[in-house]
């Protein structure tokens, strides 16, 4: 099993520990080995895979054999239940799915791979920490963002990453966390005009993802953003997790055309509403068409 | 292999007749939860199975004359016991499930039942004509099923699905485009008696009813005290729902004695017999398909015993 042919494979909990004060690192061990590429993700579900009506989503963080380690918070019934499994534990895994943050090897033709900025807030962090892991170069700058110091999973991101916080509280005294949002700490290392052109990835909170695409826009950078949406099924057959298309054509899938994009793709005017958030008043008032509840 | 019980006169595994097709198997995939019968094939499981493996059909996902973008997200939403959706009847449109979907089903060989939905009469009759014109010598088409029952349409939908004398006439106007294929009536089950909507079906001359489709459902972020889903109200499907499922199908077998799809919460071998019990022909996997493409095939392999 080398490919990263998607897997339909039954396991169990290996681990489960806090890697900051609200962030698990969830280990599961499978039953056979899989592979996966950066960005991609899968769909997990406990039991014998029908104790969540839904599978949820999850990035993947690192795959070693059969083990595949995720990161995630408890904050709705799902993933509140995973925050209370016991080693033993049995899963059902579906994965690797999606599409991949890109490698660096895929810059255009004849030009040399560009450098990288990635920025991730939250548990945005697990596509791009595998992404430094697999493809980082000196360079490239990592950037994660937190609420505060204990949001910030310092074990994860001490290697050359650098850490923004909207609130200095909890920070390690031997920590240098810049405070503000991880857009604003890209402005400050970056200054006003970098002196070449990076190509940005980003995952995180919908408003991160508005945000970096904003600053890519200003330099005109290549930019691809990780989406999290609400997901059905998770492999392309229900339509639930759509992303609304720049082109007014319709809606990307973000389980099947992402989760990656090009943040060019997306209608950002028109890109719903945070998780649990207000009513949808920006998804309305795009006008596109046939908005009725049929289901 | 489960051992068939001595209540079932029916071996619920193989293939079985259903008005005038005989299907490869009774565990069908429910519209709109394993798309168009094209996507899932390359995921692949320890015991080499696929999730085609054993299916009596593939029912689509819902075809409109035009396309549909379909419903803002999001669309879907995990209320504990079911789930809760608000799609939209996003879909290719008729032209492209012709031109594209048809000659990919026909090459793949999966065994399929369109589902189509319409805002008359007159459009289920020209879209089966459509179909038939496109798909008469496809040999793995069994069909159409009219879906007449989405909750909360703007033209159509459950007032729609809701009236025997429309049911009826869209019955009607399918069946006078066929021959050799099914048409199937899904009926919502959001009505005082889902009985009388099957006799209307039978009265068109349907060759059976695909029932529950979803009941109306709702829930609210208690962060917010909005919504969920951004139309406010969906479909809501699973587990939960089983029960309900159940006892309308029984009420549909008893009063009108016209064959039933059943479909509802159906996630088990298990399951698919309860419905099996109250006379039910053959099942569908939903809700239970998106959370595991395996579903329906696995409890199809219980019944063939692979």
């Amino acid at each position: 099993m080398t490919t990263s042919d998607p897997w339909r494979l039954v396991g169990e909990v290996e681990s489960l520990g806090l890697v900051s004060s609200s962030m698990y690192e969830l280990v599961v061990g499978l039953e056979d080995v899989v592979s996966f590429r950066p960005g991609q993700f899968c769909m997990l579900n406990l039991g014998g895979g029908r104790e969540m009506v839904l599978s949820r989503p999850f990035s993947i963080l690192a795959v070693d054999g059969n083990r595949v380690t995720l990161l995630f918070k408890a904050v709705g019934s799902g993933t509140r239940a995973m925050a209370t499994c016991k080693p033993g534990a049995p899963v059902v895994f579906l994965g690797p799915l999606g599409q991949p943050f890109p490698s660096p090897d895929t810059a255009t033709a004849g030009q040399t791979a560009p450098r990288h900025l990635l920025l991730a807030g939250g548990v945005g962090l697990p596509p791009l920490l595998a992404w430094q892991r697999a493809w980082g170069r000196e360079g490239d700058l990592y950037l994660f963002g937190g609420r505060d110091g204990g949001d910030v999973p310092w074990s994860l991101v001490s290697e050359g990453w650098r850490c923004s916080v909207d609130r200095h509280v909890d920070v390690p005294r031997n920590v240098d966390a810049f405070v503000g949002n991880v857009v604003e700490l890209a402005r400050e290392i970056l200054g006003s005009v970098d002196d070449e052109p990076r190509r940005v990835l980003a995952c995180g909170p919908l408003a991160l993802l508005r945000a970096v695409t904003a600053f890519a826009g200003e330099r005109g950078w290549d930019c691809r953003v990780s989406v999290e949406e609400r997901m059905g099924c998770g492999y392309g057959v229900c339509r639930g997790c759509v992303v609304p298309r720049a082109d007014g054509e319709g809606y990307l899938t973000a389980c099947h055309d992402g989760p990656v994009l090009a943040a060019d793709a997306i209608d950002w005017k028109c890109f719903g509403r945070a998780e649990g958030g207000s009513p949808p008043v920006s998804a309305i008032g795009c006008n596109r068409p046939e908005q009725d509840t049929k289901s | 292999m489960m051992r068939r019980p001595d209540w079932l006169p029916f071996d619920p595994g193989g293939e079985f007749r259903l008005g005038p097709r005989v299907l490869p198997g009774r565990v069908w995939t429910a519209s709109g939860c394993f798309g168009y019968g094209l996507t899932g094939r390359d995921i692949k499981a320890s015991d080499g199975g696929s999730p085609f493996d054993g299916l009596g059909a593939v029912v689509t996902k819902t075809i409109t004359t035009s396309p549909r973008q379909g419903n803002p997200p999001p669309r879907i939403w995990d209320a504990g016991s079911g789930a809760l959706n608000s799609i939209g009847l996003e879909n290719v449109g008729l032209d492209r499930f012709v031109d594209e979907i048809i000659p990919a089903l026909r090459q793949d060989r999966v065994p399929f039942v369109a589902s189509i939905a319409g805002t008359r009469p007159g459009e289920f009759g020209d879209m089966t004509r459509r179909l038939v014109a496109a798909a008469a010598d496809c040999e793995h088409w069994h069909g159409v099923e009219l879906n007449l029952s989405c909750p909360n349409v703007a033209h159509g939908g459950v007032d729609f699905g809701r009236r025997p004398e429309t049911v009826r006439d869209c019955v009607e106007a399918a069946v006078a485009e066929v021959t050799d294929r099914i048409v199937l009536a899904k009926l919502t089950p959001n009505v005082a008696s889902i009985a009388e909507l099957a006799t209307a079906a039978a009265d068109g001359g349907a060759h059976g009813v695909t029932a529950i489709n979803t009941l109306l459902g709702m829930d609210i972020d208690l962060a917010t005290g909005q919504p969920v889903l951004p139309l406010r109200r969906g479909g809501y499907s699973g587990p939960a729902i089983l029960p309900v499922a159940l006892a309308k199908v029984d009420e549909i077998v008893r009063e009108s004695g016209l064959p039933v799809v059943g479909v509802g919460g159906i996630g088990s071998a298990e399951d698919a017999l309860k419905f099996f019990a109250v006379g039910a022909v053959a099942v569908q996997v939903g809700t239970s398909q998106m959370n595991d493409p395996f579903s329906a095939a696995g409890i199809a392999g219980v019944f063939n015993g692979s």
